[in-house]
């Protein structure tokens, strides 16, 4: 969202804000409200009274933007809500699990699971719902204020110091002129800035550019995650069935995967994860989801049901060594955004809950203390290091930088690291790894032609099959149209001149959206992108993926964008 | 001046509507509800006389279930300054039995100018105003797309298909709005923030001396609700040739459509 210059802006005093109303943020927001009353009750110290807390949603609601697989490990919700399972928690228990190894027309199922795919005592869960359920718990707190369709725009620094956050303007037309219901955003200065933005978040970007928070680390590796939900014939799919595929349609050197759910009334989540980080420049993880649903055996689950609902979001696989410094003068970052998710078990629902709850643990600490310096916020490192999150993600720590060789290196790798206690190819303590853009390969190059036209993979049949904006319509995708792009494109002669000649637009291929639609070049010769920023489902992988990383995903106005309500 | 603004909360327009287990209602699980949209017209419009004026109350009126308690709050946030909340099954209830709620609420309030949406977003029967008014005994304009208040009077601009109509009445009157008659605000950080700190004052049919007879499907009862059909998918034509895709548009619409 553009941000009009020469504003005045209010100033709202908050003690602590928290961006994002993922499980990250949800999470923080909960456990910091519990802890400060139990203090209070305590009698310890002085009393933390008349607290205020916002919890900032770009989201129509909590919930709307949720969207994740997802098995969920329940060790995180334990110690956040220990009676959860009491009290109408959306979520099933995972039955029968299974993994196949599919070909181009067969199956192979592992006779044994591998152990981070077991599954045994998680939940099928639907993120969104799993949000919305949680909502209630979060705003019972007095001192909590849960502002949905108000994204946040940037980080306020002074002094080196985060002093809090600048809500997005609202009522900017195309033009970038203010229409005659303009609201500006208000400058909301807190004592601590929690950011729970998910995958690159936008203010979380800023910081790592301000701080240099990722130094001296693995930088971050993406996925995306492409997923449908199906409505199928009852009986077809158990609620709490899980299958997990390898092979088909990826190739061997591409990194992913497809997921299997069962879900309540017949419902069954099905998605693809394909690494953002393929040589391949035309990688498409739409289509490859539509190609796996095109296999017998994935065919045979979904044949006479229909599509229900849609939706893509990128995941941070770059693990443990990928984590930023997470803290530092008046901020703290959970979640995704600082990269807490397990690759290798496809989780991290639990270890966003539990990195918030660790980042809520630190900031009563400093409310308490009235400190709220890089050096009091430390504790929220030290009690990570301490905790099981960081045992866990230590185990997996070399596991996504094995598939840089391949999906046989990468399994191999992941099977020592099994035995050795996740050393790299069972020897390294640390892999390095290499940013998804800078892998991509050079379109000519990669297809060993002068004139590369990689074949169109797939028709679809709008049965089993469907096209990107038929996906977005089914994610129930919604931006004001009469305002600016919320992609800024620094340079967008690169996109129709380098970028067409060298890559061949991989944004064409990357987005699952459309939102970068291909429309023919007056000469003919070929096919450049055309921006269509309403399509948008918040995923984040132009931001990531960009070859010349030209592009800036910033928030669009407040509501916009994915309405999920089961993914 | 005081104005009185009667809301009702409905599914967000974006919501795909599910038919309820009985038939006769929607399905409820997982909707958001919002203020029904032209109602935001009218309570923009009394709040911004108010603003205007500098002085009096713009009160929300809401017949509804306990959740529309959020669509209050809401306008709460976006200017106006009470709220009066029935609580009530209000979606059993005709267009005449909500007027009757309403005109119960509003006798006992000060009003110069009572606002409605000009519809409410689903049932869109175009109703409760005109049943308001004549209830309270006031004047009405429906469709309203601009307002000018005077002296005990207002002006009306009110749109129909061959003409813009331009009507006075005397105070108090019902106005019902129309898009356009002014750009909603959206709801800001501190309204909304300031908006929790009123009270919304609840009432039930009971305190307002009617009986669930005079409310409840006195007139109107839905008996079923069914989806339209599904619309058959749109056809796209190849553009890359305008020839002859205008020659395929024009042969489409003479054949198929036989529209000329």
């Amino acid at each position: 969202m553009a941000e009009l210059p020469g504003i005045e802006r209010e100033t709202l005093e908050m003690d602590v804000v928290i961006v994002g109303g993922g499980p990250g943020g949800l999470a923080t927001a909960m456990h910091l409200a519990r802890l400060i009353k139990q203090h209070n009750d305590s009698g310890k110290g002085e009393k933390l009274e008349g607290l205020s807390i916002a919890l900032l949603e770009k989201g129509k609601e909590i919930g709307s933007h949720g969207i994740s697989g997802a098995v969920m490990d329940p060790r995180a919700l334990d110690e956040l809500i220990p009676d959860w399972r009491k009290k109408d928690c959306p979520a099933v228990a995972v039955g029968t699990d299974e993994m196949w190894y599919l070909t181009e027309s067969g199956k192979i199922k592992a006779p044994i699971m591998p152990p981070p795919l077991q599954n045994h005592g998680n939940y099928v869960v639907s993120l969104a719902e799993l949000l919305r359920w949680m909502e209630p718990f979060v705003a019972e707190a007095p001192e909590m204020n849960i502002f949905p369709e108000f994204p946040a725009a940037r980080v306020l620094i002074e002094a080196g110091k985060v002093v809090g956050v600048r809500t997005a303007d609202k009522g900017i037309d195309k033009n970038g002129e203010a229409k005659g219901n303009f609201e500006p955003g208000i400058d909301i200065r807190a004592k601590i800035v929690i950011l729970a933005e998910g995958p690159r978040g936008t203010l979380t970007k800023q910081l790592y550019e301000q701080f240099d928070l990722g130094k001296g680390k693995n930088p971050q590796v993406f996925a995306l995650g492409v997923k449908e939900i199906w409505e199928v014939p009852a009986g077809r799919f158990k609620p709490g069935q899980v299958i997990h595929t390898m092979g088909f349609p990826l190739d061997k050197e591409t990194f992913g995967g497809a997921f299997i759910y069962g879900m309540k009334d017949n419902l069954v989540d099905i998605g693809m994860v394909v690494g953002l980080d393929a040589r391949n420049p035309t990688t498409d993880s739409h289509h490859e989801l539509q190609r796996l649903k095109t296999h017998p055996a994935i065919r045979a689950i979904l044949e006479g049901g229909k599509l229900v609902a849609a939706g893509a979001k990128a995941i941070p696989e770059g693990g443990y060594f990928s984590m930023p410094k997470m803290w530092g003068d008046g901020f703290m970052i959970v979640g995704d955004s600082a990269s807490y998710l397990n690759g290798a078990r496809l989780k991290g629902v639990h270890l966003a809950m539990k990195s918030g709850m660790l980042a809520a643990e630190a900031a009563l600490e400093a409310l308490v203390a009235g400190d709220y310096s890089d050096a009091k916020l430390g504790a929220y490192e030290r009690k990570f290091e301490a905790s099981w999150a960081k045992t866990e993600l230590w185990k997996d720590r070399n596991f996504h930088q094995g598939f840089e060789h391949g999906l046989y290196a990468g399994m191999i790798n992941a099977g020592l690291g099994m035995i050795t206690g996740g050393r790299g190819f069972g020897v390294a303590n640390r892999l390095e790894a290499t940013a998804g853009h800078e892998r991509m390969e050079r379109i000519k190059r990669y297809f060993a032609s002068d004139d590369p036209h990689p074949p169109e993979k797939i028709k679809f049949d709008g049965k089993l099959t469907f096209d990107k904006v038929t996906d977005v319509y089914y994610g129930g995708v919604v931006h004001e149209e009469n305002q600016p792009a919320h992609l800024l494109i620094r340079d967008t002669e690169v996109c129709i001149t380098k970028c067409t000649e060298e890559y061949g637009n991989p944004c064409l291929h990357f987005c699952p959206a459309n939102v970068y639609e291909p429309r023919p070049t007056d000469d003919g010769r070929g096919k450049v992108p055309f921006l269509n920023f309403t399509n948008c489902f918040h995923c984040k992988t132009c931001d990531i993926l960009d070859p010349y990383q030209v592009i800036t995903w910033v928030p669009p106005e407040g509501g916009g964008g994915p309405n999920y309500k089961k993914l | 001046m005081n104005s009185i603004v009667c809301i009702t909360q409905v599914p967000d327009t974006e919501t795909r509507i599910k038919i309820g287990g009985d038939g006769r209602s929607i399905d409820e699980t997982g909707v958001k509800f919002v203020v029904s949209p032209y109602d935001e017209y009218a309570l923009e419009e009394a709040v911004k006389i108010r603003e205007a004026k500098g002085a009096g109350d713009v009160t929300v009126v809401c017949f509804g279930p306990e959740r529309a308690q959020s669509a209050i709050r809401d306008c709460l946030a976006r200017g106006a300054t009470k709220a009066i909340h029935v609580i009530g099954d209000s979606l059993r209830a005709d267009s005449l039995g909500i007027a009757k709620v309403l005109a119960a609420v509003i006798r006992s309030q000060p009003h110069d100018l009572v606002f409605v949406g000009k519809q409410g977003v689903g049932t869109d029967n175009s109703l409760v105003g005109p049943m308001l008014a004549e209830l309270l005994g006031i004047a009405h304009v429906t469709v309203v797309t601009k307002l000018e208040v005077g002296d005990g009077k207002v002006t009306a601009y009110r749109e129909t298909e061959i003409a813009e109509e331009v009507i006075e009445c005397s105070l108090p009157a019902l106005v019902a709005a129309q898009k356009g008659l002014n750009n909603p605000r959206f709801a800001s950080i501190k309204g909304i923030m300031a908006a929790k700190k009123i009270a919304i004052e609840s009432k039930t049919l009971a305190d307002l001396g009617l009986a669930e007879g005079d409310v409840y499907e006195t007139r109107v009862k839905v008996v079923a609700m069914e989806l339209p059909r599904e619309k058959p998918a749109g056809r796209k034509i190849d553009g890359s040739d305008p020839v002859a895709a205008a020659k395929e548009i024009v042969r489409y619409l003479h054949e198929e459509v036989k529209a000329f």
